[in-house]
């Protein structure tokens, strides 16, 4: 009886998801709110978005509606944003958490971020050598992680260029 | 104070040597002259204070736009996940800055602070954090042995996160031992007021225990960073809006003090003027009851 409902109600169902699906997930219509601010500037602020791909320490992951809520931790590398309008755009982000809520909201706090389009690879090349000729040179411990991190940090900026 | 030394040196000589009208006259013209001197460039100085306050006042704005909505995205977290039974031992930051002219900003913070102590169910020993030299010289009045640090230099511009992330980190190595976590903070109401608010920052002890923070899916080993980096988000969004109110209530304040200086030089130089026309009068009556006398 029960299978029958469920074989009854998913007939009903599929016409609409093909129907509204460009991307063929049951949800796909429905959009997060999404909040990724700057200490100094919010890029996005309750935004509604299709789909948020972020460079999480665990691995990178794509975001939907409706995702389980869920906290991470995210490395250096690019967010990438598909708006309403099915266009997206691009973040290099300097680390620092995204937090996916229970009422359909991804706040992501990141301490410094700019599109992709901004970057010199240039300018990238030089301070890439820089940070890791202070790394590698003989400061003081502290100095030497400062560097090692900022290194890393320029690598993911050229890996992303 | 003025008025009390001015009468003072206008009654002495009045009584002491029974020096003729006109001259006690001049005394006193001479004396209004030179207060109304300096009234004119106090009111110069507040006037161009006032002007630098009105367009550090735009980018504070600005930044405090952005820091806000900073604030917001870092709290919906906390929102999420109420702290339930934490100790009772509130480490409080108090945030304001080094520099007055600005009329009740720190004493607010201070008196908000001191109110919470009497109102919430603090231990009596409770740790505070002070950003600011001046509420650190209020606080220490009443609450002098629960300050454990204290910070000045922050606030003279537009704070930076780095500001902020040096507090939280200094507060979090200095080893203070507490349960939980109070910003108090100026919240900027409009351009022309502003309120003492406390927002409450969960430590990672208090977000493990939480039953809506378990509902997240994460990695356990995160929880330590992201309590920390929430710390700095909230002070800084707390600098930010702090800094905000200081520079519109100094602003405010100037004017007022801009247009209190208008009315005393307004009053003075009517004081003046009758005063001189007072003593040319009497001159005047000297002069021709002389000549009528010959």
């Amino acid at each position: 009886m029960s299978a029958l409902r469920l074989a009854s109600s998913l007939t009903r169902r599929a016409p609409r998801a093909f129907s509204a699906g460009r991307r063929g997930y049951a949800e796909a219509s429905d959009k997060i709110k999404l909040s990724l601010v700057l200490p100094h500037q919010a890029i996005f602020s309750s935004t509604d978005v299709i789909q948020v791909n972020l460079p999480a320490a665990t691995g990178d992951m794509g975001i939907l509606a409706n995702h389980v809520p869920s906290i991470e931790a995210l490395r250096p590398g690019v967010v990438e944003v598909i708006d309403s309008a099915n266009t997206s755009k691009k973040f290099f982000v300097a680390g620092g958490f995204a937090t996916v809520h229970p009422n359909n909201k991804l706040t992501v706090n990141v301490v410094e971020a700019a599109p992709l389009e901004s970057f010199s690879a240039e300018a990238v090349r030089a301070n890439l050598q820089e940070a890791q000729r202070v790394a590698n040179g003989n400061g003081s411990e502290e100095d030497k992680l400062e560097a090692r991190i900022e290194a890393e940090v320029y690598e993911a900026i050229q890996h992303a260029l | 104070m003025l008025a009390r030394t001015a009468f003072a040196r206008v009654a002495q000589p009045a009584v002491a040597r029974a020096a003729p009208a006109g001259a006690r006259n001049m005394a006193t013209l001479r004396e209004i002259e030179m207060r109304l001197k300096s009234v004119r460039n106090i009111e110069k100085i507040t006037k161009s204070m006032k002007l630098i306050a009105s367009t550090k006042l735009n980018k504070a704005q600005r930044a405090l736009q952005a820091g806000k909505e900073y604030g917001l995205a870092n709290s919906e977290v906390f929102q999420h996940a109420p702290a339930e039974n934490v100790g009772k031992r509130k480490l409080f930051i108090v945030i304001s800055s080094d520099k007055g002219m600005c009329g009740g900003i720190h004493s607010s913070v201070s008196k908000a602070t001191r109110r919470a102590f009497k109102e919430q169910d603090v231990d009596a020993d409770s740790p505070i954090a002070v950003v600011g030299d001046k509420s650190k010289g209020q606080l220490s009045r009443t609450l002098a042995e629960n300050l454990v640090i204290t910070f000045n230099q922050i606030g003279r511009d537009v704070p930076t996160f780095a500001d902020a992330a040096g507090v939280a980190d200094l507060i979090i190595k200095s080893g203070v031992q507490y349960d939980s976590i109070a910003i108090v903070y100026n919240k900027f109401v409009s351009a022309i007021s502003y309120e003492s608010d406390i927002v409450e920052v969960e430590t990672a002890e208090a977000l493990k225990e939480s039953p809506g923070f378990k509902a997240y899916e994460m990695e356990e080993e995160v929880t330590n960073d992201l309590a920390e980096f929430a710390l700095a988000n909230a002070i800084y969004a707390a600098l930010v809006e702090g800094h905000a109110c200081e520079i519109s209530a100094r602003r405010n304040a100037m004017d007022n003090a801009s247009k209190n200086a208008g009315d005393m030089i307004a009053n003075l130089q009517l004081k003046y003027n009758r005063g001189r026309q007072a003593a040319i009068t009497n001159e005047l009556v000297d002069i021709i009851t002389g000549a009528s006398a010959l």
